[in-house]
């Protein structure tokens, strides 16, 4: 049996970092000591990757190393000697191609050939200096570990590496001892003993690269690097990103998708549908002539004549008798329950509970989808990485680490593996303020609430559902300023290298593949959790006390049921936003159970759907419910991931209070000042958005508590 | 008693399936929840860069 354990962004972290998680997994791997290590390589960033395959060559375990994307590399018509790359590192290497599936089996046969046939010796020496200290360390401190092991710790020892000191516990004779050397050999070099090994590792890697690889465009301008030129461009980068977002929002949630959700919402989960459209024109031609509105003058033999017509016809054609009519979900339901002769609380439940709660979620589907294939698309071809870099530059100007944008982009899928994300954060304030932000980024879940704001409320604009993602990075830049300005957050950001992987185009298999898993998830997540709370949400909401005592209630009773009793108690909080109705109060309550319950509470809450939601917010306060909810606390997994990760109940309510605070304030501002704009002037309310509003100006420019001005430490590499 | 059954069997029958799925879910969450996956869903699917890496971890391979 072959057992393998991924060792994921081992190979992320760079000789500028603290390499605090690459130690870790390192230590790990040499205590775990697996048969073989199979490392993974990119081969069109060949210099950068063989950092990490130096360091694995010195754990005394056999490695096979795997040159991945051999496609891009051939495709630009460059040559890697992988006979004489395996020379010079001691180790076999395979050329693959994850993408084109070629070499995986050969790869593997690799790893399990390493495993069987001895161990790898690492073939690359440092300086003379740099080896008579590690010489000397070995002698002194290292002796007693098994042979193959030595040097590594010895370099470790040397770099005055925390966790193997930490690991070795040797005595305070011998650590002055090694120090001595170690102080010896920095004196000669004239610079620190991590530098002195991070130098001497890529100078080493250099001379290998230079009869190894052959570069048909070198010092040219590969065509990455040309696209970049424009993409990552410092004043072209953000308005391009700005563009891409657009389009990517227009497609998934006005054309394509637009199309698929009202046919999801309006027929599969509504009346019902024309089958292929058949019948659709000719429905449309005569609805559209009772439409129109004749005003005669006529006798009252006339008026009864053209009553019995009405009453004869019905008031509006149906749309059954053209076509292929194929009903919907829930008129086939309500005839099967009505059939069977099931209770009216029952039909109800099923129907007006977990049909049009569920049904409201399941609805956006096609455009989740849509959105899905966009977003795979962007990251499967290099983009997202761009963006994370042209954004990392921005988020810097602003205190925010380099580092931190990685959480939020991976937030953008689910917050969890975003707020997960932060660990590799060493910095405890950059850490704790990344957590703090991450879940200000829309997630997945957010995306059916934005959707149903913007098409219910705006007419399904799509700069709505785009300008969610800029208001998500305007919190956390304006955060990330205020914060900083603390003393709980102040200090320079954390130093961040990030590789850009070269353009290329994705294959369809698994562009669909990343669709399919998170749409997936998405529908199995309505018909859990989603189900579970909207039977709790129509229980609550068709019960409730009257003057007859507890009893089921009529969809026009419900302002009498449990639900609205709650809902209106804690409603007047929201009214300075605009929306203090207990119907909006309970859907933003409900959605911290999962987001997509704001949509499914809507779809219970009101039976009339989106004109009926349109009907009871003006665009101010639509936009403000969008807001607060995009901003306010995220669902409890994601609080809970918050807790873990935060290991400590002060700071998780902190970030809790922080995140409601300022969705409230910003919610507050949008309608006040939105209102006010729209003629619907409230003195003491824009007063309060103004205060709010100079307190965040304050905050914004006032000087920074430890510096007089923010400092970046970036080291830059060009790989070549 | 038999006569209220047979009047409501169709709403027992339903109620009963309703409250088995209802159990099935409670039950799949617990599951979930026990194999440390989150109650949102999400995991690997969930994650932004999810085509860039979908492979469990640690994977398990007979060969």
């Amino acid at each position: 049996m072959l057992t393998i354990i991924r060792h994921i962004g081992l190979a992320k972290t760079n000789a500028y970092s603290k390499e605090g998680d690459t130690i870790a997994d390192l230590c790990n791997l040499i205590s775990e000591r697996p048969d073989a290590i199979l490392n993974i390589i990119d081969g069109t960033n060949l210099e950068r990757n063989l950092y990490l395959t130096t360091q694995l060559t010195e754990l005394g375990i056999p490695v096979a190393v795997a040159i991945n994307m051999m496609d891009v590399v051939e495709k630009n018509g460059d040559r890697i000697n992988t006979e004489e790359l395996s020379r010079a590192l001691g180790c076999k290497i395979i050329e693959i191609s994850a993408l084109k599936g070629n070499g995986i089996m050969e790869a593997a046969e690799a790893a399990i050939d390493a495993a069987k046939n001895g161990k790898t010796v690492p073939m690359h020496t440092f300086s003379g200096t740099v080896e008579h200290a590690l010489a000397h360390i070995e002698e002194a401190a290292v002796h007693g570990l098994p042979e193959e092991q030595q040097r590594w710790y010895a370099i470790k020892l040397f770099e005055r590496d925390d966790k193997v000191l930490e690991q070795l516990n040797l005595s305070g004779t011998v650590l002055s001892h090694i120090e001595t050397d170690i102080k010896a050999a920095e004196e000669e070099m004239d610079d620190d003993a991590e530098s002195i090994i991070t130098n001497e590792r890529y100078i080493y890697i250099g001379s290998i690269i230079k009869g190894c690889l052959k570069k048909k465009s070198a010092g040219k301008l590969t065509n990455s690097d040309k696209i970049d030129k424009i993409v990552t461009n410092r004043f072209l980068g953000l308005p391009i990103f700005a563009v891409i977002m657009f389009l990517v929002y227009y497609i998934s949630m006005v054309t394509v998708g637009s199309a698929a959700t009202d046919w999801a919402n309006d027929g599969l989960f509504g009346d019902g549908f024309h089958l292929l459209g058949i019948g659709s024109e000719d429905y449309e031609a005569a609805d559209d002539e009772t439409l129109e509105v004749t005003v005669e003058t006529a006798t009252l033999a006339d008026y009864e004549n053209a009553l019995a017509v009405v009453e004869q016809y019905g008031d509006e054609p149906d749309p059954a008798a053209y076509g292929i009519w194929v009903p919907g979900i829930p008129v086939l339901v309500g005839n099967g329950l009505e059939a069977a002769g099931a209770a009216d609380w029952l039909a109800g439940l099923i129907n007006d509970g977990i049909v049009a709660g569920v049904g409201a979620v399941w609805g956006f589907v096609p455009q989740m989808l849509v959105l899905f294939l966009l977003l795979a698309f962007l990251e499967a071809c290099g983009y997202m990485a761009r963006i994370a870099f042209v954004l990392d530059r921005i988020f810097r100007k602003f205190g925010l680490s380099g580092k931190s944008f990685i959480p939020m982009l991976i937030g953008t899928g689910c917050g969890i593996p975003g707020i997960m994300a932060s660990r590799t954060i060493e910095n405890e304030r950059d850490r704790r303020m990344t957590i703090m932000t991450t879940t200000f980024i829309p997630c997945g879940a957010k995306v059916p609430f934005i959707s149903m704001v913007a098409g219910a409320i705006f007419g399904g604009s799509a700069w709505v559902a785009t300008s969610a993602y800029f208001v998500g990075m305007a919190a956390i830049i304006i955060s990330g300023i205020m914060l900083k300005k603390t003393k709980m957050f102040s200090g320079d950001p954390a130093p961040f290298v990030m590789e850009l992987p070269a353009y290329h185009m994705p294959t369809a298999g698994n562009v669909l593949r990343s669709m399919w898993e998170r749409g997936w998830s998405f529908i199995k997540k309505a018909g859990t959790i989603i189900l579970l709370s909207t039977i709790v949400i129509w229980f609550t909401t068709y019960f409730g006390f009257t003057s007859d005592g507890f009893r089921m209630l009529a969809e026009e009773e419900m302002d009498q049921s449990l639900l609205a009793a709650v809902g209106g108690a804690i409603a007047w909080i929201f009214i300075p936003l605009g929306w203090g109705n207990w119907q909006a109060a309970v859907a933003s309550i409900t959605g911290l159970v999962a987001k997509e319950n704001i949509v499914g509470t809507m779809g219970i809450l009101y039976p009339g759907g989106w004109p009926e939601i349109a009907a009871n917010f003006s665009m101010a306060a639509g936009y403000s419910f969008l807001v607060f909810n995009l901003l306010c606390a995220p669902c409890f997994a994601a609080i809970g991931a918050i807790k873990r990760e935060m290991n400590n109940a002060k700071w998780t309510w902190f970030a809790i209070g922080y995140q409601c605070g300022l969705a409230y304030a910003a919610a507050l501002m949008v309608n006040q000042i939105g209102s006010a704009f729209t003629g619907n002037l409230n003195v003491i309310g824009l007063l309060a958005a103004i205060v709010i509003l100079g307190g965040m100006i304050y905050m914004l420019f006032r000087p920074y508590k430890e510096a007089t001005k923010l400092t970046t430490n970036m080291k830059l590499k060009t790989a070549r | 008693m038999l006569t209220w059954i047979m009047e409501n069997m169709a709403t027992i029958i339903i109620s009963a399936v309703l409250i088995f799925a209802v159990a099935a879910v409670i039950a799949s969450m617990v599951r979930s929840k026990r194999k440390g996956k989150s109650s949102c869903g999400c995991g690997c699917a969930g994650c932004a860069m999810n085509g860039a890496c979908h492979l469990a971890e640690p994977e398990t391979l007979r060969k």
